[in-house]
């Protein structure tokens, strides 16, 4: 009895430190061999590698574009399932909601202009990091097929943006979608189709506005995450950021000998993977051949708990930080409510897209059709096409000056063309200069 | 010794029939994938339309005296009246679905500047075709009715 009494009352005891103890699995570490052992056995922090390149590191290298477009990414999720409780994607109501997120809704304005500079900010850091990614040539194999998702990621960046745009339900976003679906409706033999299934209808109605309200907050994200992972995933399988030559192939320390010993007692389940972390290595090792770069310590590689893990805090910081400052300065444009019969002169795409409308203005077919898909063609292939294996790791090689100088001048046109067509274009799509 | 022939013969299609059975295994579930996604595609595109109808009344001819050219945006058609021919010509743009105006020299679009003549074709801009001409009918209560759906040559008009 007294027995039974006293484990009863143990348990009450012990509850805080053992509820404690089945949550996180070792103490809050204070070596880097404890902290090692916890990056692998926590979820959010194995994900991290344990150890990362200084290279990686560098601000100047990566200028933390892909982390960037990511925390954009969470940011839009976090305030897009919040305007989510007031929006309702209806005709009638839509643009009612809007003017609801300004007048009545508690930091509506600040949530609405959040969501809305992220992803234009998103858009433009993903076309970024791609540039950065190629200007150090980092799609060079074993990194081809991360290169393929990343482009992937880039046009579901640009359909979930394009998807959005329409939400609002005013002028701005109606005419918009009328011309952008229109250029879809270009495209040879499916263009038709595709047309009237995006929109559900023979113009941008309530069907369009319905599906496109799908696609941006369910469909879209949905994919654009189980992209994002595989990404994220690949670039820990390729062994990390893309590094120069004589980097990606350093001399190479055996563990024990970079691994503190420390005094902290460590959880049963994490010792297993601290005790015999060689091991675990071998048989991924003997998995992945002789590619595997881990089980042996690279030179020039730091701890990422806590280097890795304190930029990452930086760069989130600064995000949030960047997309509220914007927002507290400008606002999201709202124009007039839908009017079908008056079509805005000029009738603009969203300015991502405007590139591609002036290039339509030219020829409907190949500047809104047949231009970007032999382009987003060449951006799959480019891994495929480019085999060189010099200059990678490094910004703007001379080994790479052909490629580099190919790809600097498609940015280019295609950056003129949107200026062009932004700010250089007015009524009927006439030159117009804005100064 | 029979039996080891037997055996030997009888190993070879066993894994003939193995593999066959995989290959079979793949086909139909690939072959499920396949019917699933058409089922899904016929599943998303719509078979009724919630948005106006594409055939539609608009009118007894005589509201439409003879020389004018009256554009109906909401239905997006511009009925034209010569004499006592009619027709229906269509203000969607060509190029990218804007609403087209009747100009003094035919059509204007207000988005890129398209410009047509009186009859819908291509006078200048980035429009790639003519205007559709649509089948206009007379009904028995004596209105007139545009069917979108049915797309007629350039310069068929109805007499009435």
């Amino acid at each position: 009895m007294s027995k039974e009494q006293n484990s009863i009352g143990k348990s009450v005891v012990d509850l805080p430190a053992n509820v404690t103890r089945s949550i996180f699995r070792n103490p809050l570490p204070s070596s880097d061999r404890g902290r090692a052992a916890t990056s692998f056995t926590n979820f959010f922090l194995h994900v991290q590698p344990v150890r990362v390149s200084r290279q990686a590191l560098r601000p100047s290298y990566t200028m933390g574009l892909g982390l960037i477009s990511f925390f954009l990414f969470v940011i839009l999720t976090v305030t897009g399932v919040l305007l989510m409780f007031y929006y309702v994607p209806s005709t009638t109501q839509a643009y009612d909601r809007m003017l609801d997120l300004r007048s009545s809704v508690v930091f509506g304005v600040i949530l609405r202009n959040m969501h809305r500079w992220a992803a234009h900010g998103m858009v433009a850091c993903v076309f970024l990091h791609m540039c950065r990614v190629f200007f150090t040539g980092s799609y060079k194999p074993p990194r081809e097929f991360n290169w393929v998702i990343g482009v992937c990621l880039f046009g579901l960046t640009l359909l979930s943006s394009f998807t959005g745009y329409l939400l609002p339900w005013d002028q701005l976003a109606f005419w918009a979608i009328t011309v952008g679906t229109s250029i879809a409706g270009y495209a040879p033999l499916v263009g038709k189709a595709i047309k009237f299934i995006l929109l559900g209808d023979a113009t941008v109605g309530q069907e369009a506005l319905l599906r496109f309200y799908v696609l941006h907050v369910v469909v879209l994200p949905l994919v654009l995450t189980i992209f994002v992972a595989v990404h994220f995933w690949r670039i820990r399988k390729d062994g990390g950021l893309a590094k120069p030559e004589t980097e990606a192939a350093p001399k190479r320390v055996p563990v024990q000998v970079e691994i503190q010993e420390d005094a902290v007692p460590i959880a049963a389940s994490g010792s297993v993977a601290v005790a015999a972390p060689v091991r675990k290595f071998t048989i991924q090792g003997l998995v992945r051949g002789p590619l595997i770069k881990v089980g042996k310590l690279e030179e020039d590689t730091v701890f990422s708990w806590p280097n890795l893990l304190i930029a990452e805090l930086v760069v989130l910081l600064l995000t949030i930080a960047g997309v509220m400052l914007v927002s507290f300065f400008f606002n999201a444009p709202l124009e007039q409510p839908v009017n079908v019969m008056h079509p805005p002169n000029p009738a603009k795409a969203p300015w991502y897209f405007l590139g591609l409308q002036e290039q339509v203005s030219y020829s409907a077919f190949w500047g809104g059709i047949g231009v970007p898909g032999i382009e987003v063609l060449l951006l799959l292939l480019l891994p495929y096409i480019d085999r060189g294996k010099e200059g990678v790791g490094r910004w703007f090689a001379r080994q790479r000056i052909f490629a580099n100088s190919i790809f600097l001048f498609f940015v280019l046109v295609n950056i003129y063309l949107i200026v062009i067509g932004t700010f250089f274009r007015g009524a009927n799509w006439q030159f117009v200069s804005p100064f | 010794m029979g039996m080891t022939a037997t055996e030997t013969r009888s190993t070879e299609p066993q894994i003939g029939r193995r593999r066959f059975l995989a290959w079979l295994s793949g086909l139909g579930i690939a072959g499920s994938a396949a019917l699933g996604s058409l089922a899904t595609f016929f599943f998303i595109r719509p078979r009724t339309t919630y948005g106006q109808p594409n055939r539609f009344k608009i009118g007894r001819p005589d509201e439409f005296p003879s020389g004018s050219r009256i554009a109906i945006d909401p239905k997006r058609v511009c009925i034209v009246r010569e004499g006592n021919k009619v027709a229906a010509i269509s203000t969607t743009c060509t190029h990218l679905g804007c609403i087209i105006a009747p100009s003094a020299t035919g059509f204007q679009c207000p988005c890129h500047g398209s410009r047509f003549d009186v009859d819908g074709n291509v006078t200048g801009g980035p429009a790639p075709k003519a205007l559709a001409w649509y089948a206009v009918t007379l009904t028995p209560s004596g209105e007139l009715e545009v069917d979108k759906d049915n797309e007629i040559q350039t310069g068929t008009y109805l007499s009435v």
